[in-house]
């Protein structure tokens, strides 16, 4: 290609300042938040849905890799421009366009923070429900590119049950609607099939969202077990008795150490697992449901269980989860935050499971996780200066998704593929599943210009990629 | 079209010589479904009785390069199962097996065969039910209300088929089977499960669908309102909605409709009013009460001439005896009638219906009402008489010029029927040439020779080469 004939047309088009190419601006884009690294050549921001087309159109004719990237705090590395190329940042293009609140919908370009949504709306009456932990500082678009999920998704589901439509840049330039501003727009669903489709079937300018209504109660119940089995058994018994709470969230003994040690809260460190209830919904609901939680949770020997009395002490009960994460810190240099799924019924099994995988490797593995969504984070602690170490942490990640898949689940929840799980997407897909997804890519994407060496089984290009940095990012979200 | 001895040959092979129907007399009964409109012979009627052999049967046809058209239980509004183009007909009522019900985790796997209402009947022994509950769904098949993406009176609570429909095992025109989605919910990759629902037969053809089972609300209340004027009514729908109270069920029934129901079920309605609501709520006995009352508040604003809960279960099912065989009564009002699909913003509603009444008045003919209000999906029925010159002309106008109203109202084409061939010259009301494209590109990965149900769902730029021959008949549900 001819480098500098394309800068020169990205310049025509965003404008000079908007168009990076030395290295001190662009190894900014070098990473997400995962553990994998790789430099653009080029990064473009465009402020325009014409000029995200145009961006597209330059691409092309040139032949390099095109890597759309919101906030860059995906897991899986999705926004890592795996082979080099154009990376078009849509933080510039964050304005929420339209507010419909009688329809209950928003229309908002796809560098807008999740975050920003609802306190658009919040004032009304409203929210948007998908909630990821990076919800401060994730885009709207990033969101849609990897189906995100987050604590409430139990009760509200992900991303894909929250998007109408979407604007969408094609490979050859064209901008095309769809799905719409009603739900099940006629035709096939393509929005449904653009969502989660981590950037290798177009770019999305525009997205139309659905918001909710704020519920009327909230009850957050904290129980403490001495067993990790009971707890599980607990989450299988709560999902059984036909109760959905809003959230259902586990962590055990190593992230209470650590939350202990780091940001104390006051959970009691000899504890096994904490469950963290949320009810969300009519009084009526929220109160019958938090006595019948407060039931299976005696049922199964629970230590202690706390029913928060107002907002106060429901965010109390939520600091320990949200700053679990961060906690970890204090357990180990390092950590590296898996995201598997099972079928509920399996979840006391999976984490016995978890337990064996982390002493037949000698690595300490730390659980907080979507419990009600079956939805596991097993973290596994490490130090990267031990030499060898981290083949000992990839190989234990892959057992622990092996396990889930074996018990009928999937090895991601909410993170995505990427680069990091394109390997073990054979794990879950036959050959004939996944040449049905090929086709779906090649139809959109003959050339493969969108986002290379994603999400589909090819081989890792670059041996350094799997294991780059020397440091682990700082902010990591569940 | 004539058709080899060797195709002929080679599907008695795979299914057997007494499931391969050519004579006329046999064939004559595929030749239509509920698109009452219009006709077709197929030249080969095919009946698989397993998932093997219907992937031999695709691959036939696919060789060949002979259309092929599916059909569950043949009562789609939009002629989707009608094979304008000829070739085989694949029906698929023989694979009729609830293969698996999981209640722990609330999944159910069966055969495309399967009538909705057995599925729903077979997960009450276990408190659950398959959710979706078109108003055929006493006859219609869950592979076709996959392939159509149908809708019911609960879908305003509980989503329509795409919602409800896991994963599927799909043949493809290229031969081969896959499995698309999963068991755990949204799995990675493509939401290609997401892709197939609703795609009408034009993709592949499914020969095992997971759905979702939901747990049956303990209680329910239903509430009959009757208004002077369809205006009231739709009003009372529109702050409903906007008072965030999401009732399971909102149906509408105008003075046209109600009259004949009265005369031939005798469900208690007020004939001679304008219209009535008919609004459902579920969820806890303690909650239902205050609900009820909020609902009853908005509904005194609008002047109505009553209010009635039903007070025993038997009432609320006479209640429901009335909208659900309503469409049956329409027989004593005119010898024939055209059942519309359309959509609106909610916020709309009052103005597409004074619009309706407008465009019928316009065109001499009687419309009747009888629809998901809720929902904004409305289903216009004109009523003719086929014996009168020139008169199909006019029907199809008045119904082309309603869901004009509904497109520039900012709604769509088609609720839950689909799109088939009745409405795919509509699909450019909608969707740009752009937007076409794009599935046309989906279409084309998945049947790159055009085989799989030929002209339908996107537009040919000229009209169906069908006959348009009106019939008298008594079974439409909407």
């Amino acid at each position: 290609m001819n480098r500098d004939k394309l800068i020169r047309e990205l310049r025509a088009v965003v404008g000079d300042e908007y168009v990076l190419v030395e290295k001190e601006d662009v190894i900014v884009y070098e990473q997400d938040g995962s553990i994998m690294q790789a430099m653009p050549e080029i990064v473009v921001l465009p402020g325009s849905a014409e000029e995200v087309a145009a961006v597209v159109r330059a691409a092309k004719q040139a032949n390099v890799p095109i890597v759309p990237r919101g906030s860059g705090t995906g897991l899986a590395g999705g926004a890592v421009p795996a082979e080099g190329g154009v990376v078009i940042s849509l933080a510039r293009m964050n304005r929420i366009l339209e507010l419909d609140l009688r329809n209950r919908l928003a229309v908002v370009e796809p560098g807008v923070i999740n975050q920003d949504v609802t306190k658009a709306v919040a004032a009304d009456g409203f929210f948007y429900a998908p909630d990821p932990s990076s919800q401060a500082a994730c885009s709207i678009g990033g969101n849609i590119a990897n189906n995100s999920g987050g604590p409430h998704t139990l009760a509200y589901g992900v991303t894909t049950n929250h998007v109408l439509g979407v604007e969408v840049v094609l490979d050859d330039g064209r901008v095309v609607w769809l799905g719409g501003q009603v739900p099940d727009c006629a035709g096939y669903d393509l929005c449904g099939a653009f969502v989660g489709s981590e950037g290798t079937v177009g770019i999305v300018t525009k997205a139309v969202l659905h918001l909710m209504r704020s519920r009327e109660s909230v009850r957050t119940l904290l129980a403490i077990f001495d067993r990790m089995d009971a707890a599980t058994q607990t989450v299988v018994d709560i999902t059984a008795a036909g109760i959905v709470p809003a959230a259902l969230e586990m962590m055990d003994r190593l992230t209470i150490e650590a939350v202990e040690t780091g940001a104390p809260v006051g959970y009691p460190r000899d504890a096994d697992a904490v469950l963290l209830v949320e009810l969300e919904g009519v009084r009526e609901f929220t109160e019958r449901g938090a006595r019948e939680v407060h039931e299976i949770c005696m049922h199964h020997g629970a230590r202690q269980v706390r029913v928060a009395q107002d907002d106060a002490e429901r965010l109390r009960l939520w600091k320990g989860r949200k700053g679990a994460f961060g906690a970890l810190g204090t357990l180990a240099p390092n950590y590296y935050v898996q995201d598997g799924v099972v079928p509920r019924s399996r979840l006391p099994e999976i984490m016995r499971q978890i337990a064996t995988i982390s002493a037949r490797y000698h690595l300490r593995i730390a659980n907080v996780f979507h419990a009600g969504d079956g939805n596991l984070h097993p973290n596994i602690l490490f130090d990267m200066r031990t030499p060898g170490e981290l083949d000992k942490v990839i190989a234990a990640g892959e057992d622990i998704l092996r396990a889930c898949v074996a018990v009928g689940g999937s090895i991601t929840g909410e993170h995505g593929i990427g680069l990091e799980k394109k390997a073990y997407i054979g794990l879950l897909f036959s050959d004939a599943d996944l040449n049905a997804m090929a086709k779906v890519r090649k139809a959109f994407d003959p050339d493969g210009r969108f986002n290379p060496a994603k999400m589909f089984p090819t081989p890792i290009t670059c041996a350094e990629m799997r294991r780059a940095p020397a440091k682990i990012p700082a902010g990591l979200w569940i | 079209m004539a058709l080899s001895r060797a195709l002929l040959a080679r599907l008695k092979e795979i299914v057997g010589p007494v499931y391969v129907l050519t004579r006329p007399e046999d064939v004559v009964v595929y030749e239509q479904d509920a698109f009452l409109v219009a006709h077709a012979l197929p030249d080969i009627v095919v009946l698989p009785g397993s998932a093997a052999e219907v992937a031999g049967v695709v691959r036939a046809a696919h060789e060949a390069n002979v259309p092929l058209v599916v059909r569950g239980a043949g009562t789609g509004l939009n002629g989707g199962s009608i094979p304008i183009a000829g070739g085989v007909m694949l029906v698929l009522t023989r694979m009729n097996r609830i293969l698996e019900i999981d209640p722990r985790n609330r999944l159910a796997v069966v055969e495309p065969g399967v009538v909705n209402a057995d599925l729903t009947a077979a997960a009450a022994r276990h408190g659950l039910f398959y959710a979706p509950d078109p108003g055929s769904q006493s006859v219609s098949t869950i592979g076709g209300n996959v392939g159509n993406n149908a809708g019911g009176p609960h879908c305003l609570s509980y989503g329509v088929t795409g919602n409800h429909v896991l994963a599927m095992e799909i043949a493809l025109a290229s031969g081969g089977m896959t499995w698309v989605g999963g068991r755990s919910v949204d799995p990675p990759g493509y939401d290609l499960c997401g892709v197939m629902v609703g795609s009408e037969g034009t993709l592949a053809v499914v020969t095992a669908v997971v759905v979702r089972l939901l747990r049956k609300a303990e209680a329910a209340r239903t509430l009959l309102a009757a208004f002077e004027t369809i205006d009231d009514a739709s009003q009372t729908v529109s702050e409903i909605i906007a008072a965030g109270i999401v009732p399971t069920a909102m149906e509408m029934m105008d003075g046209v409709v109600m009259a004949a129901v009265e005369a031939a079920i005798h469900a208690g309605y007020p004939a001679d009013a304008g219209a009535v609501l008919l609004i459902e709520v579920e969820g806890l006995p303690d909650s239902l009460p205050r609900q009820m009352e909020r609902i009853e508040t908005i509904c005194r604003a609008h002047t109505p001439r009553m209010l009635r809960t039903a007070a025993s279960e038997q009432e609320r099912l006479l209640l429901w005896k009335g909208r659900k065989e309503g469409a049956g009564a329409l027989g004593r009002l005119a010898p024939s009638y055209y059942l519309h699909d359309g959509v609106v913003p909610r916020t709309r509603l009052p103005e597409v219906m004074r619009k309706v009444v407008e465009i019928g008045k316009a065109h001499h003919l009687r419309i009747g009402n009888l629809f998901h209000a809720g929902d904004g999906n409305l289903h216009p029925i004109i009523l003719f008489n086929p014996r009168e010159p020139g008169i199909m002309d006019k029907v199809v106008r008045a119904g082309e010029e309603i869901l004009h109203a509904c497109v520039e109202a900012g709604g769509t084409i088609t609720g839950e029927h689909g799109v088939g061939i009745e409405k795919r010259e509509y699909m450019r009301w909608m969707f740009s040439d752009a937007d076409l494209l794009a599935m046309q590109r989906v279409k084309r990965a998945f049947d790159p020779s055009g085989v799989m149900n030929p002209g339908k769902l996107l537009p040919l730029g000229t009209r169906p080469d069908v006959t348009i021959k009106p019939v008298m008949t008594a079974g439409m549900w909407t």
